[in-house]
């Protein structure tokens, strides 16, 4: 498992309007105890992901350390990471 | 012994009372480790400011949708044999069994992939390490249940 590697994101130099309007990315990260069953359930629930897409999605995690999910402005970027911290998954933002 | 089965749109628990029992007592094992566990509590952001502010906007509920799954499992637990349950209601579980899951893995120093396939017959009586494996086996039937 890849450990939690969350980003560090002071000093960008944008406004504050761009910083709203800007996407993030909805990062989840690889732990060595979530079934990858769960996983693939989660993402096709809070995501809406099809079953090939939250598979693909799931193997990225487990191979790579980590995938992006989603990416969205700022605000629906937290509450995404929210609803995974409460399914229990190890998520992040970072910007796009 | 215990089996998970569908029933139209509900899932059923069949288990004994023993079995019921064992799986209280786990619950009530696990539940103290999650306050200390970085698992159970990731963080949103590395930036401190950041991290700070999502913590005060989400952290409570988050806390509080943890304890609602948590008490789900032990209300099913606790009420009539077979325990059924509705898809809300696994939905609740197979969280909590994630949360007490995380707990107790990293309660053992489990940190890699592949811990699995390290579980020696030998080590079957190590009893924390059968207790993931346990609640592995329920999460994972209550998955292909919901499937």
């Amino acid at each position: 498992m890849a450990a939690v590697q969350p980003v560090v994101t002071h000093g960008t130099g944008h406004s504050a309007s761009e910083e709203r309007d800007r996407p993030w990315q909805v990062v989840v990260w690889n732990d060595p105890v979530t079934l990858m069953s769960y996983v693939v359930v989660v993402f096709r629930r809070l995501f809406g992901y099809d079953l090939e897409t939250a598979t693909q999605l799931m193997l990225k995690v487990h191979v790579e350390g980590r995938a992006v999910v989603a990416t969205e402005p700022r605000e629906r970027a937290e509450v995404s990471v929210a609803q995974l911290h409460a399914h229990g998954l190890q998520a992040t933002l970072a910007r796009d | 012994m215990a089996e998970i089965r569908r029933e139209g749109d509900l899932t059923v628990f069949q288990l004994e009372p023993k079995e019921r029992q064992v799986l209280l007592e786990i619950v009530d094992r696990i539940e103290p480790m999650l306050d200390s566990s970085h698992w159970v509590s990731p963080r949103a952001y590395g930036d401190e400011e950041l991290e700070r502010e999502f913590h005060r906007l989400a952290g409570e509920d988050l806390e509080r949708a943890r304890e609602a799954d948590l008490a789900t499992l032990r209300e099913g637990l606790s009420g009539p044999l077979p325990v059924r349950l509705g898809d809300p209601e696994v939905w609740g579980w197979v969280r909590a069994l994630n949360f007490l899951r995380l707990a107790l893995a990293e309660q053992l120093g489990i940190s890699e992939d592949g811990w699995e396939e390290a579980y020696s017959p030998r080590q079957h009586r190590r009893p924390p390490l059968a207790t993931l494996h346990l609640l592995s086996w329920l999460q994972e039937e209550l998955i292909d249940s919901l499937a």
